[in-house]
């Protein structure tokens, strides 16, 4: 009897990425570093499957709980401790029932002789997929039906057997049928308009103020949410990409900042014109993260508009642009972090030339295979061939963004996995700050697993004497 | 399997359809996790397999006789079959978020009623056929009829368009003169055994968010008082003499019409009083408010007051509605014959 669950039905719920619904994340729960992977489920309520790795020898126990965002701590159902996976003893599973659409924090906790510790990990729970009847199953309903349509028919002839029985009956049954199908019709609709997550379509213009390019993303009206209520995510409302969609040569990530709630805006970096595919990033007080996809034609350049200076690697400014009393009329400067590349399309699998020299190198470039976890490895040198020391970029290692060919699958990426550090905070607000990357290293990891097999790019940005560059690899997937 | 034999299977099959559905209610309420072989899910396949069983032998062994219960049963069974099939691929497409009352839920429901209206046809004067047929209009509408909700317009409207139906036909086509009080007392058993049975089990949510802690099984709400109505019924139709002749059938059913209202409404205002108070805070009501599905989201006083909703009140022109949806209802129920 599920009509009580009728009262859990919750309005739309956007989804943060593209076609890549799978969690990833990598961090410490306590003193125990742990590589978690969620797969949601595909239809709520349903199982999560929830993996997690543990790097060290000796975990006696690993749970996990998942507790609704909003509902408050007391509301989570007791830990389900997972069951460690034969055959590898860093490897332990859990399946965990989810039942409401929204915005959970995956509590993962680990004990060993060391000591115990949790982590929470941000998960969407949403409708992922179109729902398509398989055709053989179509085909057993069909004829199920059609004996079910002919013995009722038969069966009222033989109860009532009256001239015009069968007539009636079949009109009867005709017209329940054709209610049913007006019903199921109705309900697809709402569902695909209201429940499947899916990307937040926006409307992306450019204006000319003066002699900089200005891009403005206003929110489409018939949404409810507005865009009051966002949290920063490394300190920014949005991240913004543009990818060239003729080619993919060229990208942007940028941060426009929020004219109000319904308008995002920002100065445009000097990018080649044409036509670009558009995903915005958002995280929401509530925890919940959300993407924006469009398109837009960008203009030819006027030249490189002004930039507001980092001055040192960890991101202090030591000098900026005189700040105006108030509320600039526009947006004067690109962001600092904002960074952008344009370039050939990349020669080689493993090797990618980086501005001034250096050359990022994709070191486990080859064979990936649709769902299978994987961590990207990269690394810097420069051009004697020499490691070059990566600054935190963002608070960060670095960032990558993968695309497949066709657009289906968009991520954002960074070395803590494929969550919104902003959303972990949101969900768990006495969670420890991460705490900031080793000095000196030259080497960027991103847990991921490809969802589907097919042709991927991938751009890795790192900040390297204080300039942000852009690695772009190609990959095939099987 | 005798023909007898197979009558009684099929109408314990039917008798277990409401019973393992109340189970699911009560699973689905404490647990949470709602899988296709869960047990009460289980014990729906068990008593729908059981009913189509039963059903084939009769439609086989009485084919002479043109068994129209076993056929409408047994179709029951194959749409069930079919239903639960679609079922599967819809909660694996859309979950719960396009609704709860989607094609496959309709086709369940109809089903349901096929295999429980069909043993009833094989055994019209039977108190557990009848008893299962009330019972199972009873967990179909369960929402609507909630204790909090039975001072509202919509519950006496409900009730009076459909239990006058089912109660004058069981009145008038039983072999004894208190067939329909049989009924509703095998209803009321029925319902009651969820009511009492199920709490001894410890259960609690594997799942969140947890807004009732739970650490037993959730018992069914405490059945409607049927019997009293019932009774009225079989008094005005079998028992007192002369009454078949006094009146034509709309005289007859304005009577028993307007006693089923007069008496249920009567009888369900003030027991449902009682039902949400702490006097009825014990084992056998399972009242006063206290048992609550795990995952519902209700104020404290909301458990305990009966629920305003805009444009529900019980006013006097609908206290005339419902009395002539019962005169309606049980003209209907003085159509069916045996």
């Amino acid at each position: 009897m599920k009509t009580l669950l009728l009262l859990l039905l919750l309005p739309l719920l956007a989804r943060a990425h593209v076609g890549s619904p799978n969690v990833f994340f990598e961090g410490h729960a306590g003193p125990h570093a742990v590589r978690v992977s969620i797969r949601p489920p595909a239809a709520i309520p349903g199982f999560a499957q929830v993996d997690v790795r543990v790097a060290e020898e000796g975990v006696r126990i690993v749970s996990v709980q998942p507790a609704f965002q909003g509902a408050g701590a007391p509301t989570a159902p007791e830990p389900t401790l997972a069951t460690a996976v034969a055959g590898d003893a860093h490897l332990f599973n859990a399946s965990i029932w989810l039942l409401r659409r929204g915005s959970y924090a995956i509590h993962v906790a680990v004990e060993s002789p060391r000591g115990s510790g949790t982590v929470a990990v941000p998960l969407q729970a949403s409708a992922l997929s179109r729902p398509e009847m398989p055709p053989a199953l179509g085909a057993v309903l069909s004829i199920l039906g059609l004996v079910l349509f002919a013995s009722a028919v038969w069966i009222a002839t033989a109860a009532v057997p009256r001239r015009f029985t069968a007539l009636a009956a079949t009109l009867l049954l005709g017209g329940a049928l054709t209610g049913g199908a007006v019903r199921w019709r109705k309900m697809d609709r709402e569902f695909r308009s209201n429940a499947l997550a899916q990307p937040r379509a926006v409307s992306a213009s450019v204006r000319t103020a003066g002699s900089t390019h200005l891009l403005q993303l206003t929110r489409d009206a018939s949404t409810t949410t507005t865009w009051d209520t966002l949290a920063a995510d490394h300190g920014k409302l949005m991240h913004l990409f543009l990818i060239r969609e003729a080619d993919g040569n060229a990208i942007a990530h940028l941060h426009p900042v929020r004219r109000d709630g319904q308008t995002f805006e920002g100065v445009l970096p000097p990018l080649a014109a044409g036509a670009y595919h558009l995903y915005g990033e958002l995280t929401y007080e509530t925890g919940s993260n959300e993407t924006l996809v469009t398109s837009v034609t960008l203009p030819s350049p006027l030249g490189v508009p002004a930039q507001t200076a980092v001055n040192m690697a960890n991101e202090v400014w030591c000098q900026s642009p005189p700040a105006p009393v108030g509320n600039a009329a526009q947006p004067f400067a690109l962001d600092a972090d904002d960074s952008w590349h344009a370039g050939p399309r990349p020669a080689q699998p493993r090797t990618s030339p980086l501005m001034g020299g250096s050359r990022m190198v994709f070191q486990n470039a080859g064979d990936f295979i649709a769902n299978r976890e994987t961590t990207l490895r990269f690394a810097v040198f420069d051009s004697r061939g020499e490691a070059v020391a990566l600054q935190p970029y963002m608070g960060m290692l670095g960032h990558a963004v993968v695309r497949h060919d066709d657009g289906a699958v968009f991520t954002h990426l960074h070395p803590l996995g494929t969550i919104s550090m902003a959303a972990q905070e949101m969900l768990t607000p006495r969670a420890a700050t991460p705490a900031p990357p080793p000095p000196g290293t030259h080497e960027v990891t991103f847990p991921y697993a490809f969802p589907r097999d097919g042709d991927y790019r991938i751009w890795v940005q790192v900040r390297i004497n204080t300039r942000v560059v852009t690695g772009v690899f190609d990959v095939r997937v099987r | 399997m005798k023909s007898r034999i197979a009558q009684i299977a099929l109408l314990l099959a039917a008798a277990g359809v409401p019973l393992s559905l109340l189970w699911d209610y009560s699973w689905e309420s404490t647990i949470g996790v709602d899988l296709l072989w869960s047990p009460p899910h289980v014990s729906t396949y068990l008593a729908i397999a059981l009913a189509a069983l039963g059903a084939l032998v009769l439609a086989i062994r009485e084919r002479a006789a043109r068994p129209l219960g076993a056929w409408v049963a047994l179709w029951g069974a194959v749409a069930f079959l079919t239903a639960v099939l679609f079922d599967r691929w819809w909660q694996s497409a859309y979950g719960l978020a396009a609704g709860i009352w989607h094609p496959p839920q309709l086709l369940k429901a109809v089903a349901f009623f096929a295999v429980i209206g069909g043993s009833w046809r094989c055994a019209p004067g039977s108190a557990l056929a009848g008893g299962s047929v009330l019972a199972l209009i009873g967990v179909v509408a369960l929402p609507s009829t909630f204790a909090n909700r039975q001072h509202g317009a919509p519950f006496h409207l409900l009730a009076c368009a459909v239990f006058p139906l089912v109660l004058t036909a069981l009145a008038t086509l039983g072999r004894h003169r208190f067939s329909a009080t049989a009924a509703a007392l095998a209803y009321t058993l029925l319902v009651g055994a969820m009511v009492w049975l199920l709490p001894l089990f410890p259960a609690a949510p594997l799942t969140g968010p947890i807004f009732n802690p739970r650490d037993h099984l959730l018992p069914s709400p405490f059945p409607l008082l049927l019997v009293a109505p019932a009774l009225a019924l079989d008094l005005l139709l079998r028992v007192r003499p002369g009454t078949a002749r006094r009146f034509d059938a709309w005289g007859r059913a304005a009577e028993c019409g307007l006693a089923f209202a007069l008496v249920f409404i009567v009888v369900q205002w003030t027991f449902s009083t009682f039902l949400l108070s702490p006097a009825a805070d014990s084992w056998f009501f399972a009242g006063g408010g206290r048992h609550w599905p795990f995952f519902l989201q209700i104020h404290p006083s909301a458990k305990t007051t009966f629920w305003p909703e805009p444009g529900a009140d019980f006013t006097p022109s609908r206290a005339l509605a419902a009395t002539a949806f019962a005169i309606l209802s049980a003209r209907l129920g003085l159509c069916v014959r045996r």
